[in-house]
């Protein structure tokens, strides 16, 4: 069973790598949990028909929790890391029940601050990215 | 900048218009960390010496509303995206008051005519008034 290294220091940072690939959970079943959770009760986060009536793909994903996955996706990579900021652009409609590939990348680096910049791409099987943003964080020297 | 814009910076611009408080259930916020796929046990395990809410579970709350009462409505709004700064960890178990005020107002002009943007933020504070973080919410309205 391969061993995913994980980064517990800003020294283990480099610039232009590429986090490890992350597919987010976007199961009906799991965004039907989620969006109860929150207190939204749209039909569009419940159901495929019902959203498609509204002139959607299908069941969309909560832009809240796509930005939850980018974080999980942080500290999968780094389970030290302290999210500092985070802005996400909801581009297009991620749909539940298709897979979804994140992808993440160090744009920069401030060994001074402490802090890593990294770019972040929500993307469909097409290669269409619907979601996107920068997130800044926080690793121990 | 267009005048009309300018205008309605000057007017809305950091006024306070919405204050709401909020129950930060650690049940909730396990289950939300859980469901994004967090894998770190300060966001799951309530035991965690620095047992936490995941940083954008504060994006997932709303004020009793998002604009100001005698803000113009220019068109249909629709939600462009959300960010987060996180300045210190919010605790389970806490109630939070969250302030909202327009952080920003600007436009971008395509081919299907102006686009304006307005970013409604929501600060939220602990009950000793400590500022936890800033929860944006950037709406783009197309004009009719």
């Amino acid at each position: 069973m391969a061993t995913r290294i994980t980064i517990s220091k800003i020294e283990d940072v480099e610039f232009g790598a590429n986090l490890p690939a992350f597919e987010p959970d976007t199961s009906l079943a799991i965004v039907k949990t989620f969006a109860t959770l929150i207190g939204w009760d749209g039909a569009r986060f419940r159901d495929h028909e019902a959203a498609r009536k509204e002139g959607l793909a299908g069941a969309m994903v909560p832009g809240v929790l796509s930005q939850g996955y980018l974080v999980a996706m942080i500290h999968q990579w780094a389970p030290v890391a302290e999210i500092k900021t985070i802005d996400t652009v909801f581009r297009a409609p991620v749909i539940a029940d298709e897979p979804h590939f994140i992808t993440g990348v160090v744009t920069d680096i401030n060994e001074d601050e402490g802090l890593v910049e990294i770019d972040l791409t929500v993307a469909n099987e097409k290669g269409e990215t619907r979601v996107f943003g920068t997130a800044s964080v926080s690793l121990p020297a | 900048m267009d005048a009309d814009i300018e205008e309605l910076r000057e007017k809305f611009l950091d006024q306070a218009f919405d204050e709401k408080t909020f129950y930060v259930d650690p049940a909730v916020t396990i289950e939300y960390a859980r469901l994004c796929g967090e894998t770190a046990g300060r966001f799951l395990d309530k035991d965690h010496p620095d047992f936490q809410a995941p940083p954008t579970y504060l994006a997932s709350l709303s004020g009793r509303r998002s604009l100001p009462i005698d803000f113009p409505r220019f068109g249909i709004g629709m939600d462009a995206g959300k960010g987060v700064e996180c300045l210190n960890p919010v605790r389970p178990g806490s109630t939070l008051t969250g302030r909202t005020h327009l952080h920003d107002i600007y436009t971008k002009t395509g081919r299907s005519g102006r686009m304006v943007f307005v970013v409604s933020r929501l600060e939220f504070f602990d009950e000793g008034g400590l500022h936890l973080a800033n929860s944006d919410s950037r709406s783009v309205i197309r004009e009719k």
